[in-house]
């Protein structure tokens, strides 16, 4: 009898793990900003259906996703081309840190963890966290040129729910999530 | 004799009933303080629309590119926020100081309180996307303006209290 329980909550827990992908897909996904500075008392709450990010995104001039460099840290730079070359290089290389950048007061580091790509800036003053899906990188980097594919982008934060950036300042915080709730 | 007063009577009747059900703007000004003085404007739309549409004046002109180039992906959010559903999409408080702006079924609400002082706009999606439309090419179309707001009718579109003074305006 407990054997055949247990089978049946397995078998129910396994078309849950499945349909959850799929209802997320089908909800409308919201993008949510907080911005809260302690110091000045003020708090900025952002909420907007990711169709209204993606209608204004596809009215933006061509070359607002147009970028030669990537800043990383205060003086590192990275081509677009190096960092596609990276990219692809390093696709099959399973978890790595793919850059890391120390200077006087601040380190940076870009590592793959699983399916995320984790971005850590840390110095003094901040300390901040970017969690991105390794397959959003490869939407954003599909692009071809100095173009970086923020539509191909857009089509995977349609799939993407919870945290993706989180800033702690001395002062303020920044947290960027995607969920299904307004 | 009582034919002749309900004949007299019917044509201001008619012409209150054609006024209603085309629109009317309602401004009413109240000033506070002591002997404060409240003046109410009823402004039928349909006769405002048609002097806008016959006024030998040239429209106004609105030089604002970078509206004018940002004008379809405006009119594209504006069409993403009317198929969302209801929800507060932005708020910003400041000692002393709190915007917010909701979208509460066709209408996007925005809400503004600076220490005593308070903004009540409601922006109906359907006429702001209209007026958008009528911007095309710089210029304002106050016939276009004015239309928008007859589609708005049941919409408090204006409430702003400073001090003791309120201003509002209704759209029926």
């Amino acid at each position: 009898m407990r054997a055949r329980v247990m089978a049946l909550v397995a078998v129910a827990g396994a078309l849950g793990l499945q349909a959850a992908p799929a209802a997320a897909q089908n909800a409308t996904a919201w993008v949510h900003v907080r911005v809260e500075e302690a110091g000045k008392g003020s708090k900025v709450n952002v909420n907007l259906p990711l169709p209204a990010v993606e209608a204004a995104l596809a009215f933006a001039p061509p070359d607002t996703f147009s970028r030669k460099h990537i800043q990383i840290g205060g003086k590192g730079q990275v081509t677009l081309a190096d960092l596609r070359r990276v990219w692809k290089e390093l696709e099959a290389a399973g978890d790595t840190e793919l850059v890391s950048v120390e200077e006087a007061d601040q380190k940076v580091t870009v590592a793959r963890q699983g399916t995320w790509v984790q971005v850590r800036v840390s110095s003094k003053k901040e300390t901040v966290r970017v969690d991105v899906p390794v397959t959003l990188v490869d939407a954003l980097l599909s692009g071809t040129g100095e173009q970086l594919n923020v539509r191909g982008a857009i089509d995977e934060l349609r799939k993407l729910r919870g945290d993706i950036v989180q800033v702690r300042g001395e002062d303020s915080t920044v947290r960027v999530w995607i969920d299904e709730r307004s | 004799m009582l034919k002749l007063i309900a004949a007299l009577l019917s044509v201001p009747a008619a012409g209150l009933a054609l006024v209603a059900s085309t629109g009317v703007m309602v401004v009413d000004v109240q000033e506070g303080g002591p002997g404060a003085t409240r003046i109410v404007v009823p402004v039928p739309l349909l006769l405002a629309q048609a002097v806008a549409s016959l006024a030998p004046v040239p429209a106004p002109r609105i030089d604002a590119p970078e509206l004018e180039r940002h004008l379809p992906a405006v009119e594209a959010v504006l069409d993403a926020l009317a198929a969302a559903p209801d929800a507060e999409l932005v708020r910003v408080e400041e000692p002393g100081e709190r915007v917010v702006i909701s979208k509460a079924g066709a209408v996007l609400q925005v809400r503004v309180r600076e220490r005593g002082d308070e903004v009540a706009v409601d922006v109906p999606l359907r006429a702001a996307r209209r007026v958008l439309r009528s911007l095309h090419g710089g210029r304002l179309d106050a016939a276009e303006l004015i239309a928008a707001l007859r589609s708005a009718r049941g919409v408090r579109i204006a409430d702003v209290k400073d001090g003791g003074d309120r201003v509002r305006i209704t759209v029926w």
